[in-house]
């Protein structure tokens, strides 16, 4: 019970609607003892049985949250992805909860056209950021929706950045660097 | 590079990953070009990290060189492909070498970088750091943590909460900018309208640096509780998280010394009307599952009352977590939450089937025996909505409910029967009706019949061998005691005819057993030309089985009525084997090949059950089996609910793994003794104790005793551990004397085996043997433990050459031989008939004045008198002062039996207990009522 640790999340996961990894991670802090850690930490394949037996327990299940192999697994299904979040037995279920809900709205407020499998794998990075927003190797970061959303960059719009700023002052500048110019020209030319 | 990939990584979009490789070399290039594409490189670690969250690892340097190669993106100033870097890094620097170069690139973008990229390079230099750098980032930390925008703060709080485990004595030093940032509200600076988000802040940095402090004074209570203090007034607190940490922080303040409770249980009664239901639930989660003796009653039910509300909340979460914690309550102490039981009704048919599983084994151990009833009628008309594996926890904890109430076996058996013919389920769902059946002819005597009537229509349309098979056993076990056996033989008969021929073979034994059914000649002769009718059977096995069963029929009647012949315990046997340590010894004499083979197997040395050992050994596995879920509940927050889930067999699959460990054990000990020459005089051991303690665990040497019961001796056998690092322990033995003194004790000393030699962290046993008449004997023996120390070469491990060594002794704690010793658990169907008819009669009263509860004492008697509780009076009511315990055991050297009621009474003085034993023995009926505690 008088478990004060910040590591509440032990894992996320997004499966796409055949159960495969879209994404995965398995937190764990970054210093932690190596030994001690590769006991918590299944090798990829056990991973990857979790999740499948994962999958067959909740899909089409419309459950929300259950008990699973002594984890907490709070989960959220859409069309053809779901989002799984997994917490230790003794976690607050509703903190978990907050969590989960800031993952989901941030990443539909990214993802403008709302979550399915193509959209997230489309913008990889993106959904990538907002997890790591809101989850830092297993403490909660951030439970703000907008908050996250306006932590996450967009990627570079053009393949040379040329800045052409549509501000007040990206006009003003505009017109100083025209103004030079032209002085330099006059200048020449006379 | 080609346009060919880089088409084919165009396509990647559409999900399709190109292979790692392609991937690897495509980074390389692109993050070593010049000038930086930066749309194309972020593009690429998009792919790299996708490529990682698949699972997909790279070789040490590999990834080394991608790290090195990702570095180089530091020139290039754009925030969003900085952003991604930094991800990378973080990803890569768990499996890539020299992670350590980067640190000063992020150095520098923790001190001049824009807002937006700082909280990343932060987060990111807590994995490139290690103990000898993290003391550099001091400064860097110290900074962000007062930053004003809540990002940075946050970024840097959670960064240092990571470097703990490396750098504790670096983070404690802003440990007052830490305490500062708790009541900080931060606020998000004026909106920049680079992005489209408004960020809004919730103040979430309170709860990092709320969580960084706890652990920072994790040893220092006073500020501690200071903490508490300062943050529990006012609204200092607005984030939600920091508050339920604070509930847990009390909590854990509270699971360290419980006196504090009065001091804080006015703060946990305004958390529990809290706006936040995290809160409440945090609150009620902790003063539900501290120990009864502290929490006042109003102080629990003002829980059970938040709890109640959260019951009735449209999320589903929320009512998940609420009916949780009942449900826990429920095992411990179901009284307490009957009041909930409307809200719990009617969240039988909840959309969630978890929820509506945890509430309907909560409403069954609420249950009382008025109630169960209705109850039953509840879940037969919901039962066939859900899903097997839900079915299965149902049935379980009706069959829970079966022992538990024993009297109320007409619903139940109405209940499992009905499920049962209902036809649906799988094989699963089947068995476990079967085996709730099985539970209720075991060990609730006056439903026999009508369960073995059902259970023989079941097998007219069972579809599974395994479980017709199972029946047929039961009912050739129990059928031939039973008013009306023809009726079975006709059912079982039947299978014959119709079945195939694994379940037929069951059937014929099955059939046998009713050929010894006394006082019915005519019965017999018909069972006979029923068997000879099934010797002309087609399948070979079938036949095997009837001519030897008709063969064993002939020599039981060719005795006629004068005793036992062996045959018939060839065909109804009395007794069972001990199948854990079957299974040890055999695949021992199998290992052995063709030496073994010479003689025949030794069954001998195997224990051995009559049927009311085995039927003890049951019902107390199943009522451990309840108390561990119980105890689990209450220590990890697991449910019984969830571990029976997840037990995949639906059935028991065996004794669960201590009751095995224990058996093995037994049977370790006794092959470790047999190679003993001086013990072989000794005989057979009778009974062998549990591994007692007798130093404290973190002692110099540990040592543990387990007493070895033999008919004319006892041999008490030490394991000794050396925990010291450097000395070898020599020629250790362990000095007993007798309570009594030499010439009264009825223990004489004849042989001490002392262990040769202990190096560090080794264990050894030595041993001490004593001869006994072959009453009971019972008595405390002293123990000192006597060895020569001789110091190590640290690089030979062995002792030095000239090193004499010096003499030592340690007391260890006194080693009881109880008559508890000589008493094994065993089952009575009616225990007050038994308890009246038993011949000797002693009674005690004990007074205990220490602060117990009434539960810690019923655990303890039980393990002194080692009998096996009845009537499931081995778990206290937490609401009464008042106790009855039921205890029976048979004694391992005459099999007489002991009988024991223990009353008890809970005052402000302490507990009165007053035991009444009866018993076959009159020796052992004293002996075990004076030595209880």
């Amino acid at each position: 019970m008088a478990d004060l640790s910040l590591y509440s999340v032990e894992a996320l996961l997004i499966l796409d609607g055949e159960g495969k990894r879209i994404y995965a991670k398995y937190y764990h802090g970054p210093h932690e003892d190596p030994e001690q850690a590769s006991q918590q930490h299944k090798s990829v394949k056990q991973q990857l049985d979790f999740e499948s037996r994962l999958f067959k327990k909740t899909h089409k299940q419309n459950a929300d949250i259950l008990f699973f192999e002594d984890s907490l697994v709070l989960y959220k299904e859409y069309v053809d992805v779901s989002l799984y979040l997994v917490g230790s037995a003794d976690e607050n279920e509703l903190v978990l909860q907050q969590a989960l809900a800031a993952l989901r709205d941030s990443l539909e407020l990214v993802l403008a056209t709302g979550i399915d499998r193509k959209n997230i794998l489309e913008h990889y990075d993106m959904a990538a950021l907002v997890i790591d927003e809101t989850i830092d190797d297993g403490v909660i970061l951030e439970t703000d929706p907008a908050t996250i959303a306006s932590r996450v960059t967009k990627p570079p719009s053009k393949d040379v950045p040329i800045n052409i700023e549509l501000s007040e002052k990206g006009l003003l500048s505009a017109w100083g660097f025209a103004k030079n110019k032209l002085a330099e020209r006059l200048q020449q030319g006379l | 590079m080609s346009t060919h990939t880089y088409k084919k990584f165009e396509e990647a979009q559409s999900g399709v990953l190109p292979d790692k490789m392609t991937i690897y070399q495509d980074c390389l290039n692109a993050f070593n070009e010049s000038p930086v594409n930066s749309k194309r490189c972020r593009l690429l670690i998009s792919r790299l990290l996708q490529l990682l969250a698949q699972g997909q690892t790279f070789p040490c340097t590999e990834a080394t060189a991608l790290f090195f190669a990702i570095s180089k993106l530091f020139q290039h100033p754009n925030d969003s492909l900085r952003q991604v870097v930094y991800l990378a890094i973080k990803e890569l620097s768990t499996v890539s070498d020299d992670i350590l170069m980067a640190t000063s690139s992020i150095m520098k973008d923790v001190q001049n970088g824009s807002d937006m990229i700082k909280p990343n390079a932060i987060r990111s230099l807590t994995r490139v750091l290690d103990e000898s750098t993290a003391f550099s980032a001091e400064r860097l930390f110290k900074s962000a943590v007062v930053s004003k925008h809540p990002s940075i703060s946050s970024a840097a709080l959670v960064s240092s909460y990571h470097l703990l485990p490396i750098a504790e004595s670096t983070v404690k030093r802003y440990s007052n900018e830490t305490q500062e940032a708790v009541g900080d509200l931060k606020t998000f600076p004026y909106h920049d309208g680079l992005s489209e988000h408004y960020p809004n802040s919730t103040y979430i940095a309170q709860y990092h640096a709320l969580g960084l402090l706890c652990m920072l004074k994790n040893h220092d209570k006073i500020a501690l509780m200071k903490l508490v203090q300062h943050f529990s007034s006012g609204s200092t607190l607005k984030n939600q998280l920091a508050q339920v940490q604070l509930v847990k922080l009390v909590g854990s303040l509270l699971s360290k010394d419980h006196q504090m409770i009065s001091q804080l249980s006015p703060l946990l009664l305004g958390w529990l009307s809290n706006k936040y239901e995290s809160v409440q639930l945090e609150a009620a989660k902790l003063i539900t599952s501290l120990p009864d003796r502290y929490v006042s009653p109003e102080l629990f039910s003002s829980a059970v009352q938040a709890l109640q509300g959260l019951l009735s909340v449209p999320r589903a979460t929320t009512r998940f977590a609420a009916v949780r914690v009942l449900n826990r309550i429920s095992m411990v102490a179901p009284e307490k939450i009957v009041v909930c039981n409307p809200e719990l009704e009617s969240l039988i048919n909840d959309s969630n089937r978890n929820v509506s599983t945890y509430a309907i084994t909560a409403l069954l151990k609420t249950g009382t025996s008025n109630n169960i009833a209705s109850l039953i009628k509840t879940i037969t008309n919901f039962i066939h909505e859900i899903s097997d594996d839900f079915k299965i926890i149902i049935i379980d904890a009706v069959r829970t409910m079966a022992l538990r109430f024993p009297e109320e076996w007409k619903s139940i058996l109405n209940f499992l029967v009905n499920v049962l013919k209902q036809g649906e389920g799988g094989f699963q769902f089947k068995s476990s009706i079967v085996e709730a059946l099985f539970d209720l002819v075991q060990f609730v005597p006056q439903s026999k019949e009508l369960a073995l009537e059902n259970l023989c229509d079941f097998i007219e349309d069972c579809e599974y061998n395994e479980i017709l098979v199972r029946i047929l056993h039961l009912l050739g076990k129990e059928g031939p005691g039973m008013k009306t056996p023809s009726l079975y033989v006709r059912h079982i008969y039947n299978r014959v005819v119709l079945e195939n021929s694994i379940v037929r073979s069951a059937a014929v034994v099955a059939l046998s057993k009713f050929a010894l059914v006394k006082n019915d000649p005519t019965f017999v002769d018909s069972i006979e030309i029923l068997l000879r009718r099934i010797s002309n059977d087609v399948d070979d096995e079938v036949r095997d089985r009837a001519t030897i069963a008709l063969e064993f029929i002939e020599s039981i009647k060719s005795k006629g009525e004068s005793g036992s012949s062996p045959a018939e315990s060839l065909i109804q046997s009395k007794f069972t084997y001990d199948l854990a340590s079957l299974e040890s010894k055999l695949s021992q004499y199998m290992a052995a090949k063709q030496e073994a083979f010479k003689t025949p197997f030794d069954t001998s040395s195997i224990a051995r059950y009559t049927e009311d050992e085995r039927k003890a050994i049951d019902l107390k596995r199943k009522q451990e089996q309840l108390f561990t879920t119980v105890s689990s509940g209450k220590s990890k927050g697991k449910s019984g609910v969830s571990s029976e889930a997840d037990k995949k067999n639906g059935s028991y699959g065996g004794p669960d793994a201590t009751e095995l460990d224990q058996d093995l054990q037994a049977t370790k000990y006794a092959e470790e003794l047999a190679l003993i020459d001086e013990f072989k005089p000794f005989g057979p051991i009778v009974n062998t104790s549990k591994d007692i303690a007798l130093t404290e665990t973190e002692a110099e040497f540990v040592v543990t005793g387990v007493k070895h019961l033999f008919k004319t001796h006892v041999v008490l056998q030490f394991h000794i551990t050396n925990t010291l690092a450097d000395v070898a322990l020599d020629n250790v033995y362990v000095g007993c004397t007798p309570a009594l003194g030499d010439g009264e004790s009825p223990l004489t000393e004849v042989i001490s085996i002392p262990a040769d030699r202990i190096k560090p962290s080794e264990t050894f046993s030595s041993y001490v043997a004593f001869e006994k008449s072959q009453e009971v004997v019972t008595e405390d023996l002293l123990n000192t433990l006597y060895f020569t120390t001789r110091e190590l070469d640290a690089s030979t491990q062995e002792p030095f050459d000239g090193d004499e060594g010096f003499q030592d002794e340690y007391e260890i704690d006194t080693l009881p031989l109880t008559a508890g010793d000589y008493i094994r658990g065993s089952f009575v169907g009616d225990f007050l008939a038994c308890f009246d008819e038993l011949p000797n009669h002693e009674i005690s009263v004990y007074n205990i004045r220490e602060n117990l509860s009434l539960q810690e004492v019923v655990d303890k008697l039980i393990t002194t008198t080692s009998c096996l509780t009845l009537d499931n009076t081995q778990f206290t009511s937490t609401d009464s002062n008042t106790h009855t315990l039921k205890l029976f055991g048979k004694s391992v050297l005459n099999g007489a039996r002991v009988a024991l009621v223990v009353r008890l009474i809970k005052s402000s003085k302490g507990i009165a207990l007053k035991a009444e034993a009866r018993s076959d023995d009159a020796v052992l009926c004293s002996d075990i009522v004076n030595g209880l505690i």
